[in-house]
């Protein structure tokens, strides 16, 4: 199991903005099941 | 499907399924069809968005581990589009044309040319948020203006605010003067990172995934890579975002008379010695090239074994 820091450390690490760590870092903490997206266009 | 895709967004996502997030990739049918990706075929995109999936469990993203959602699936939903509506009510046309770099048109989109339905697409962005109950929306950078509309209709009806993970573009091979036509942001910075993004509309702009390592290779030598220039250059980007990210380490093959070979641990450690020119471009190519060819080599190997997936892929997929 990963501890918090290195949790947003990944979340985090090598993005241009991150909007806003404090609140990713609130939802690592208070979510037992955090949920994440990425949509894509679907195109070649 | 180009690196930008495969490799930037890929190691994102692995990230943070690895820091435990429930993640959803969600494949945007409807939003393609609308932005007349494909020639607006709804039955070609469903295929790319299939072929998609395979791309993603080649770079190493297991199905059991992400959920696939189609923008097919929630659009049959009412309450969904009663959340598109509701966010397209707290926000002007106005505000809504200014969006539009998210479907890669230009800021100053003042043509009221544009398809009516351009406008349904921002409001569904923000829509598929909330209605998949996402904390955390991840996006290159180019998509942030529909994070920042979601966030802005969050405050305004009382939802909670997505956060938002927004990932690099990386830069044309051919380097920062091959600037794709338009305004697309504000901000000068991230205007010029998507003005200058690998795009399939510049040739040997872009390397694809599943690229045969002698064509890797040709397109990293033929790229723009300035001496010392550690701003806008391709190869470095590549060694930042696509390789280190990968490997945990680059080696370049330094002939013995320039120091011999050496592996850098960190991108830190590689741009400083690039920037003080103790790598030749050259040599930072050559090894960024043989690295790339190797976190790559799962993609080859497993469209080896699906080859009708990719060959149905290029025949529906004629590049611009």
């Amino acid at each position: 199991m990963l501890d918090l820091e290195e949790k947003l450390s990944l979340t985090t690490r090598n993005t241009d903005e991150v909007v806003t760590p404090k609140e990713i870092r609130e939802i690592l903490e208070t979510e037992t099941k955090p949920r994440a997206y990425w949509g894509f266009e679907c195109s070649g | 499907m180009h690196l930008g895709t495969g490799l930037v967004c890929g190691s994102k996502i692995k990230d943070m399924v690895k820091a435990g997030f429930e993640f959803i990739i969600f494949l945007a049918d409807w939003h393609s069809w609308i932005n007349n990706k494909l020639g607006g075929d709804l039955e070609k995109i469903r295929f790319c968005g299939e072929y998609f999936k395979h791309c993603f469990t080649s770079l190493g993203v297991p199905r059991e581990d992400v959920s696939y959602v189609w923008a097919s699936d929630i659009v049959k939903d009412v309450d969904y589009w009663r959340t598109v509506i509701q966010i397209g009510k707290q926000a002007s046309i106005q505000r809504v044309r200014r969006t539009l770099p998210i479907m890669g048109r230009g800021i100053e989109s003042e043509s009221l040319d544009v398809e009516a339905a351009a406008l349904f697409y921002p409001c569904m962005q923000a829509a598929d948020i909330f209605h998949m109950k996402v904390d955390v929306a991840c996006a290159g950078i180019d998509q942030r203006k529909a994070h920042m509309l979601a966030r802005d209709s969050a405050e305004k009806l009382g939802w909670r605010k997505p956060a938002c993970v927004h990932t690099h573009l990386l830069i044309g091979l051919t380097g920062p003067s091959d600037r794709i036509e338009g305004k697309f942001d504000e901000n000068p910075d991230v205007d010029g990172e998507i003005g200058s993004k690998m795009s399939k509309s510049i040739p040997r702009s872009c390397i694809f995934i599943h690229d045969a390592p002698k064509d890797i290779e040709s397109k990293i030598l033929s790229a723009y890579c300035s001496p010392k220039q550690v701003e806008a250059n391709p190869i470095l980007e590549l060694a930042k975002y696509t390789v280190l990210p990968e490997l945990g380490h680059l080696n370049i093959d330094r002939a013995e008379k320039h120091g011999g070979p050496i592996s850098y641990p960190s991108y830190l450690k590689l741009e400083e010695a690039y920037r003080r020119g103790e790598i030749h471009p050259l040599d930072l190519k050559k090894g960024v090239a043989e690295a790339l060819t190797g976190v790559l080599s799962s993609v080859r190997e497993y469209f080896s074994k699906h080859s009708d997936v990719l060959d149905e892929m290029m025949k529906i997929d004629v590049t611009r």
